[in-house]
């Protein structure tokens, strides 16, 4: 294990898109959370009625122990970033033919393979170290006075974790079966930005209550709404928290199709030619 | 004699093409063991399997003398086809890949591997830098990372200029001199020739021979013979015992005997009693040329 981390590390050490990724990340969270903590400071720092009403209905998300919840929200609409990675580095693999080499040399399929979960985790690692720094300026920033409610919703940090590991799951199994970096990533794009919108959006409409259980959807609702949407009168309330029952279920169930990934991963490499 | 791979009934189709027909072969300890055939015949396939990157559809291999394993591959070097590496790495780089994942040498192996393959002034250039014959020679580096028991090259001398050709024959002389087992798939059968001690012949997935270079080459005793009656020679040879046949190229003829039989003297004296005079008389080893295109040709 220790082992192949450390190969995995020189691997990726010097891959210059690693460090354009990560670079990208460190701009994109924080951008993305204070675009929306501007909008938040323009509704509510006025002294008018509706100011006030704008504050109560929506606290403050961004100061702690919130800010772990809706950092995450936001920051998780750019897992694209960090799945072209991982999907770079597994087609690079076949690119440059080193899956065969890695076994010549001496690994077996399965530390091939393992190899391979292992900078699934690590990217989604980094990603997760980058959320949690700028959540905790978040919070620092808004509302120093709340500081003490630091330890409150840092179940989010192992949450987020979870999801992009999961979302990077898929977007490896794609780059793992297609081989060809360009189609992997129209493929994923196509589905993750287009498809499955659009199914979520026809079996809403038809009442068909799966859309929980669809391949990005199923990790997607672990990290629900921020806790202000429910805010706006009973129906989304009751919206709100009915997600939030369901988000131990979908944990469970995001664990066990990340888990028929990697399984398939592996059972297809231990008997595939490596052509 | 100790075996270093084993191969029994082996086999292997890509749909309908049979790359390989129940090959089986035996590469004894410390043998510079030559695999020859024609593009095609399946010597890239066979030597994919025995690495594991191809799986067999049938028949089996060992490795010495145990089924094989992830760990026996790490006690080869091998150059399989290609100089399959990162790219956007150095050759040092690299190498500290090849050299984790085997368990094979360190920092100062690498230097030295990267310095007998002369690529010590670029080797901290990225491989995509690189042109192909430098790249070949860092895919050598790399099977001689830390001095494999065993060294299994496809190819070695691909893109190699004539000196890089000549360094990598006598590289592989000295390696044979220290008792590392070599093998080596090409189709340079001269190259083959001047450096190997076994030998298989492959065509179109099928093993055609395999053994001691001397005992594939001689089953024949070629001896080629001239004179200045060229016409009272070829008829004087019909009376001549134990001849297999009978060629005839460029005013001289080839005469084949069977294995061990021919005689030099025996054969001066039969056409002087015959009233000629020889201007040539010459015992010649087989070619491994001619014997590879005797069993490959059609």
């Amino acid at each position: 294990m220790g082992l192949l981390l450390k190969i995995e590390w020189l691997k990726i050490k010097k891959y210059p898109a690693f460090w354009w990724m990560l670079a990208i990340v460190m701009l994109t969270y924080p951008s993305i959370n204070y675009m929306f903590y501007n909008v938040y400071t323009s509704f509510t720092k006025g002294k008018e009625m509706t100011n006030n009403i704008a504050k109560m209905l929506l606290g403050n998300p961004f100061a702690f122990p919130e800010t772990f919840h809706t950092v995450a929200y936001f920051s998780s609409f750019f897992v694209l970033l960090p799945a072209i990675l991982v999907i770079m580095l597994i087609t690079n693999e076949y690119n440059y033919r080193t899956h065969k080499q890695n076994i010549i040399d001496g690994w077996s399929r399965k530390e091939f393979m393992g190899s391979k979960l292992i900078d699934v985790a690590i990217i989604s690692f980094v990603v997760m170290t980058v959320y949690m720094l700028v959540a905790l300026s978040f919070g620092i920033y808004a509302d120093p006075d709340n500081i003490g409610r630091i330890g409150e919703q840092l179940h989010y940090i192992p949450m987020f974790f979870l999801q992009t590991f999961a979302q990077l799951s898929i977007a490896f199994l794609l780059g793992y079966l297609v081989k060809k970096a360009f189609i992997a990533l129209g493929i994923f794009l196509f589905y993750y930005l287009v498809v499955e919108n659009i199914l979520v959006a026809y079996l809403k409409y038809k009442k068909i209550a799966i859309t929980r259980f669809l391949p990005f959807e199923v990790s997607d609702n672990i990290l629900v709404t921020p806790a202000f949407t429910g805010n706006f009168g009973k129906d989304a309330k009751e919206g709100y928290e009915l997600a939030l029952t369901l988000v131990g279920e979908q944990v469970i169930y995001t664990c066990i199709y990340t888990i028929i990934i990697w399984i398939i991963c592996f059972k297809v490499h231990s008997k595939r030619d490596l052509a | 004699m100790e075996t270093v791979l084993q191969l029994d009934g082996v086999s292997k189709a890509y749909k309908q093409v049979k790359a390989l027909k129940q090959v089986s072969l035996s590469i004894p300890k410390g043998s510079v063991f030559g695999i020859l055939g024609p593009n095609g015949s399946g010597k890239t396939t066979m030597m994919s399997i025995v690495l594991d990157v191809l799986g067999a559809d049938a028949g089996t291999y060992s490795w010495f003398n145990q089924p094989p394993t992830a760990d026996a591959r790490k006690r080869i070097g091998s150059l399989l086809e290609t100089p399959n590496f990162y790219h956007y790495l150095s050759a040092v780089d690299n190498l500290k890949i090849t050299s984790a994942i085997s368990g094979r040498g360190n920092d100062q192996a690498i230097d030295e591997v990267l310095e007998i393959v002369k690529l010590t002034e670029r080797k901290k250039s990225k491989f995509s830098t690189y042109s192909l014959g430098m790249k070949q020679r860092l895919a050598i580096a790399g099977a001689l990372l830390g001095n494999p028991e065993v060294l299994l090259l496809d190819e070695p001398t691909n893109g190699l200029d004539p000196v890089g050709i000549l360094e990598i024959r006598e590289l592989i002389k000295r390696l044979a001199d220290r008792g590392i087992t070599i093998i080596i798939a090409s189709h340079l059968l001269d190259e083959v020739e001047k450096i190997c001690t076994h030998v298989a012949i492959l065509k179109r997935g099928s093993l055609l021979t395999s053994g001691p270079v001397d005992e594939v080459l001689s089953n024949e005793d070629i001896v080629e013979i001239a004179a200045a009656d060229m016409h009272a020679l070829r008829a004087c040879i019909g009376d001549m015992p134990n001849v297999l046949s009978v060629k005839e190229d460029n005013h001289r003829i080839q005469i084949h005997f069977p294995s061990g039989i021919a005689n030099m003297e025996s054969i001066n004296q039969f056409c002087f009693n015959k009233g000629i005079t020889l201007n040539l008389l010459l015992h010649k080893k087989q070619r491994l040329e001619s014997k590879f295109f005797e069993l490959t040709n059609d």
